[in-house]
């Protein structure tokens, strides 16, 4: 059962492969990047969903990852010269490090207390790219050298959402998964019931830093201009957070649709009222907070459409 | 090993914990004999539920030794209690609300066995206490009988050789009661050490066959049921002090 519904779902991804690689040669480079950031909130949307989607620790900084993997990458590149692709293995690294030197005290806090916590580290961190000028080069920001990449960060990203994809599957699936949820559910009893809460929620927080880091590292080689307001912009957690919960947090089909969903949605409103976009932006979230609270998932599950749970 | 040579399964020695002032549990002494069924009474604020936080983990004692299998356990975390054999159920159901049941019953780590047998064990334990036709509700939809059960049958998914029942009977109607206290005795014939806090006097004088006894944090009585139910001091923790005992005052 659970084995045919793998299998479907596999293939479902590989059409989506296929379709990824065929259709950059197919479009202009606006429609490239479109596609290239939509991908980026996908794996946004679905890295915030593992701490915050199955752990049930809403991270309002989750930015910090996306900034300070797009610096690592940033400051290499810019600075020493290295080539972009090796990089991402040190934005990785350095997502790793903060997380697990921020996660030891933060994930000790619950519900606003962590939301607080990590909105308070994120916001610190920019004031320290701002001010570390040796390294950061501050407020002026990094400029980074112009090597053709519409195509080379397109396929980057694309790897990088297929694995954080099949991670998240994998999560969603399996008994740690089924542990995350359990933590999410009732500390307390998860605790009681064998789970070692301080080590599974280090490594959601960890597995949720590195793919955060690692897209931020791509954006930052395709945008080529990176500074610490745009970097660690508080805009940028909102909305990975707006995608999961759109889409439905927790599952791992929701962050998904609630990416492509929210960017196309806010690329058509922008275009079509510039000066307005946020306001009927604001809307459009307020609607789907009054009708479909538990995301666009929660609302075929609620109607018996789909089926309830993760692991059947 | 020497407490286990006696038959005693856990052994609480002069266990305390305060909270801001309030002594809620204030030396209490237990020795829980192996393989038997055994009740925890007192009345409400008594010190029950602090007592079973303290056995596994949930809170930390402020000293005492709590020795299981010659370890003294007292200060483990919860999943370090769990890990050595002593699983609980909650006096206010603890299960997760927006997972399956059959979700709820996996989540139990440390299980040593692969998923499918997992699975198995999972389904056979919810036939047991027949929620197998809400196996793919979420545990919120439940009613409270029914998250009873479901945190009864959760707390046997890894054959655990003590287990700590806080108020099993409460919100289980009576038919259901019944089945339960069967699978707790059948529990008991695999050799399993069973302590119960509950109110209902009926489960703890037919089915219990050690009995302890407390008031204000510290164990008043301990013994078989006959002897709790006509003990004065008993009496007088659940009713107040005879009337005669005023007058001679």
């Amino acid at each position: 059962m659970e084995s045919r519904e793998t299998t479907r779902n596999l293939s479902y991804l590989g059409v989506l492969c296929v379709v990824l690689l065929i259709v950059p040669d197919q479009v202009n480079v606006y429609y490239r990047s479109f596609i290239m950031f939509t991908m980026m909130y996908v794996v946004l949307a679905l890295s915030w969903n593992i701490i915050s989607g199955y752990t049930g620790y809403l991270s309002f900084g989750h930015v910090l990852f996306y900034g300070v993997g797009s610096y690592a990458s940033a400051i290499l590149v810019a600075d020493y010269g290295w080539n972009w692709i090796p990089t991402l293995l040190v934005a990785a690294a350095v997502g790793i490090g903060v997380a697990i030197v921020l996660g030891y005290p933060v994930l000790r806090l619950k519900g606003p207390y962590f939301a607080i916590a990590t909105l308070g580290a994120a916001e610190s961190f920019r004031i320290l790219a701002t001010v570390w000028d040796d390294v950061t080069h501050g407020g002026e920001g990094i400029s980074l050298p112009n090597v053709e990449n519409s195509f080379s960060t397109y396929y980057a990203m694309m790897i990088l959402m297929i694995v954080t994809i099949l991670v998240s599957y994998w999560i969603a699936h399996s008994r740690f998964g089924v542990r995350l949820n359990a933590i999410r559910e009732d500390e307390v009893a998860a605790a009681a019931n064998g789970i070692n809460t301080t080590l599974y929620k280090m490594i959601a927080f960890v597995l949720s830093a590195v793919f955060c880091s690692m897209a931020g590292a791509i954006q930052a080689n395709k945008t080529l201009y990176i500074d610490p307001d745009t970097e660690f912009f508080i805009l940028v957690t909102i909305t990975m957070k707006l995608m999961a919960m759109l889409g439905g947090k927790g599952t791992v089909i929701g962050p998904i649709l609630g990416a492509v969903v929210l960017y196309s949605i806010q690329e058509v409103v922008w275009v079509a009222v510039p000066q307005a976009h946020l306001i009927a932006f604001g809307v459009f979230l307020i609607l789907v907070a009054r009708f479909m609270p538990r995301g666009i998932v929660g609302f075929f599950v609620d109607r018996g459409w789909a089926r309830k749970g993760m692991v059947h | 090993m020497e407490a286990a040579a006696n038959g005693i399964a856990l052994d609480v020695q002069d266990l305390h914990k305060d909270f801001g002032g309030i002594k809620a549990v204030n030396g209490c002494h237990l020795q829980v004999p192996k393989g038997k069924i055994s009740g925890l009474i007192g009345p409400n604020g008594s010190g029950k539920t602090t007592t079973f936080n303290l056995l596994t983990g949930v809170i930390p004692p402020d000293s005492g030794k709590v020795i299981y299998n010659g370890e003294d356990i007292a200060g483990l975390k919860s999943y370090q209690v769990f890990q050595k054999g002593i699983t609980r159920t909650f006096q206010i159901t603890r299960i997760y609300r927006e997972m399956t049941v059959f979700e709820n019953m996996l989540s139990v780590a440390y299980l040593k066995i692969p998923m499918q047998q997992a699975r198995q064990r999972a389904d056979e334990l919810m036939e047991f206490v027949t929620l197998t036709r809400l196996r793919d509700e979420y545990g919120g939809n439940l009613s409270y009988g029914q998250q009873k059960l479901l945190e009864f049958a959760r707390a046997l998914m890894t054959d655990p050789d003590m287990i700590l029942l806080d108020e099993p009977a409460a919100g289980v109607n009576r038919t259901l009661l019944a089945s339960l206290l069967e699978r707790i005795h059948e529990l008991q014939e695999q050799g399993k050490t069973i302590l119960i806090v509950e109110h209902d006097m009926n489960v703890i004088m037919n089915h219990c066959e050690k009995i302890f006894v407390m008031d204000y944090g510290v164990n008043i009585a301990e013994g078989l049921p006959a002897d709790i139910q006509s003990n004065e001091q008993v009496v007088e923790a659940y009713f107040g002090r005879r009337k005669t005992s005023h007058a001679e005052a």
